[in-house]
């Protein structure tokens, strides 16, 4: 008698076995091929930001200087360092050729340098590869754009983690409640709503951070305190609908308490659009920090983040346009994935977009 | 109808106290004042300096002085610009960056509004496909990133833009046209989505059916019939996506060089210019409640189901 769970046995008897609603989701979501992309993708940023400090060999802060403002190539330092140097050794030709013999020193100098990096073209530090090129300080690219990728997404998720916690606390409150508590606390979101907000939040992060320290506290304060407004009126609007149905009043005829009604009966409901705001929200957030950083208001040296580094190197984008380019695609791609991937997730979550195809 | 107008205008009011008010004292608390970068000043210039900006008075009756004068619509003269008052920088400023804004807001509507229909009508076609992939683009890249990599390519590389600067330089017209296209895109990106999905939705509708029943041609049931409720999401994103491009403008005009409001808005946070700054956030809140007041009440006018009461 083995017969699979959730098959029909005829018409009459069918036992299928219960659809959960995340079960159903998950259905959806991978049926989304470009939602599952997206999924692997956020979930190797998320991978590489994590164990990024198990790799040694990732360093974003040793200085070699001889390293500096190398191009991303697939070939050791040692043998870049010296095309570099014979590239300028046979300019400086040039010009000694046209008569300006004042740079004959500079060209002594320059052989001796091919001949000093050749000597040392073994040495270990020699022999690193830099796939994104260098900084001008002869920083690795590649190591610098995924730690700062981690400061970025720690501001997303620390944002993302604040709002929802306010959130869905001042949204099943005022829901819940109703009546002039509902009132105040719609009318203050109203409020904070009409602030032009990334204003206000330039004005904190000048104002409050101090020379020559981190600020990154500050930006994350900046960051919580608005961020909390949308998801307190979408779990509002969920809970008043919510609120008046029949599980719930048999809750409440079995005796639970309003704060068992709302953690336990109501929120559970409402995880859904919380998860798809989530993964909305991100995203943006991520985008406000890079936006500071980008002013020079938002994460400062010693740490950096996707939107400093582009900063830097939208400065040397004439000679060194990888400087610009390496933590700009590195973050238009997480970014891009990440829109993908809240898109799915509304699809796959969304009750209503069961009754579309 | 005219209540309603009356009574949504009456209510920028509080608002617009609350954000005058909250970046008042935001800023008076924050640590060090405007003249604590100066170095090697004898204490008695500061103090004389606090005494003729009133800033040795208590907070609140400064604070009463301020207001009275913002209502006379005087702002009050800059702490760094010591020359200028404070109307005199952002009148000087404030036409160029509202030039720039509402290019960028025309042409996002414009362009994204096209894209959204032509997608709508050929979807899963290539064009859909296409705009999509480009709108999901626009939506992921920040405006800091694409406004470098078009200097990159078409200053650095190619040669036919100007790399920075403003109409009144030497290049003229042309160069508006790279922060105009960086500031619009994310816009563009935004209502094209926005567009196509809503004109998707009534599409299928059942009026909609009826009017093709009827015997309509395809044209008039895209003119009169779909593109009139479909287009409505659009006008109420305006609003937001017209404070984006407020925000989005302070980080265009750095990068371009342009001398707008956002340019002495970031200079002045740092230097802690406390009436320039004010200046600054009453004047962008004002435009963003006014616009977003406008954007209420033509959306009241297109939508006969709302109600005002």
């Amino acid at each position: 008698m083995s017969r699979k769970i959730g098959q029909a046995v005829n018409e009459f008897n069918q036992q299928m076995k219960p659809v959960s609603l995340w079960a159903d989701a998950w259905k959806r979501l991978r049926r989304n091929k470009m939602a599952l992309i997206s999924l692997w993708v956020v979930g190797f940023y998320a991978l590489v930001a994590l164990t990024a400090p198990l790799f040694p060999f990732l360093d974003y802060r040793t200085q070699v200087i001889e390293h500096a403002n190398l191009r991303p190539s697939l070939q050791p330092a040692g043998k870049l360092v010296i095309q570099k140097l014979e590239a300028h050794r046979a300019v400086l030709q040039e010009r000694i050729n046209e008569g300006m013999d004042n740079l004959k020193p500079d060209l002594e100098r320059t052989e001796a340098d091919i001949q000093y990096a050749k000597d040392h073209l073994n040495d270990p530090v020699n022999k690193k590869v830099y796939i994104f090129g260098t900084d001008n300080l002869g920083r690795d690219m590649l190591a610098k754009t995924i730690y700062g990728g981690r400061i970025s997404m720690m501001v997303g998720l620390i944002g993302t983690l604040t709002a929802v916690f306010v959130g869905i606390i001042v949204g099943a409150v005022s829901g819940y409640v109703g009546g002039w508590l509902d009132n105040l606390l719609m009318r203050f979101v109203d409020i904070m709503y009409s602030l032009p907000y990334m204003l206000i939040v330039i004005i904190l992060m000048a104002m409050f951070r101090k020379e020559g320290q981190s600020s990154i506290f500050i930006l994350f304060i900046g960051i919580a305190l608005v961020s909390w407004l949308t998801i307190a009126r979408v779990v509002r609007g969920q809970i008043i609908s919510l609120k008046n149905s029949e599980f719930v009043e048999a809750a409440r005829s079995m005796g639970a308490s309003t704060g068992r009604v709302i953690f336990r009966h109501l929120l559970p409901n409402t995880l859904g659009v919380i998860i798809v705001f989530t993964s909305l929200s991100l995203p943006s957030f991520i985008m406000n920090e890079s936006f500071l950083s980008f002013l020079g208001m938002g994460v400062s040296a010693p740490l950096s983040s996707w939107g400093s580094l582009v900063s830097e190197g939208a400065n040397t984008m004439e000679l060194y346009p990888w400087q610009l380019l390496a933590p700009a695609i590195e973050m238009t791609v997480f970014l891009f994935f990440m829109n993908f991937l809240g898109d799915g997730l509304r699809d796959a979550l969304d009750p209503q977009s069961k009754n579309r195809t | 109808m005219s209540r309603y107008i009356i009574r949504r205008f009456l209510s920028l009011i509080p608002t617009i106290f609350v954000i005058i008010t909250l970046s008042f004292f935001l800023i008076r608390f924050a640590p060090g004042g405007p003249f604590s970068s100066e170095k090697n000043v004898p204490e008695q210039v500061i103090q004389n300096l606090m005494k003729k900006y009133h800033m040795d008075e208590p907070l609140f009756k400064q604070y009463l002085s301020y207001m009275g004068d913002i209502l006379h619509g005087d702002l009050g003269p800059s702490f760094r610009y010591r020359d200028s008052t404070v109307n005199e920088l952002i009148g000087q400023s404030l036409p160029n960056s509202m030039l720039l804004g509402t290019i960028a807001l025309v042409l996002a509507t414009v362009a994204g509004i096209a894209v959204g229909i032509i997608s709508a009508l050929k979807q899963n076609h290539w064009q859909d496909y296409t705009f999509m992939s480009i709108a999901v683009v626009g939506i992921s890249v920040p405006l800091f990133v694409v406004g470098p990599i078009l200097q990159l390519v078409f200053a650095m590389r190619l040669h036919v833009l100007p790399l920075s600067g403003w109409i009144t330089g030497r290049e003229g017209i042309k160069a508006l046209i790279m922060p105009a296209i960086t500031l619009s895109f994310p816009y563009f990106a935004y209502i094209a989505r926005l567009s196509r999905a809503s004109l998707l939705e009534i599409l299928r509708s059942d009026y909609v059916r009826t009017a093709r029943a009827k015997g309509l041609a395809e044209r008039t049931v895209i003119t009169r019939h779909v593109l009139k409720g479909g287009l409505l999401p659009v006008v109420s994103y305006l609003g937001p996506a017209f404070s984006g491009i407020i925000t989005g403008s302070i980080v265009i005009e750095q990068v371009f060089a342009i001398p707008g409001v956002g340019r002495i808005f970031v200079q002045s946070a740092l230097n802690r210019d406390y009436t320039l700054i004010m200046g600054e956030v009453i004047v962008y809140s004002l435009i963003l409640v006014l616009m977003n007041f406008v954007v209420d009440i033509v959306y009241g006018f297109l939508d006969p189901r709302i109600a005002y009461n």
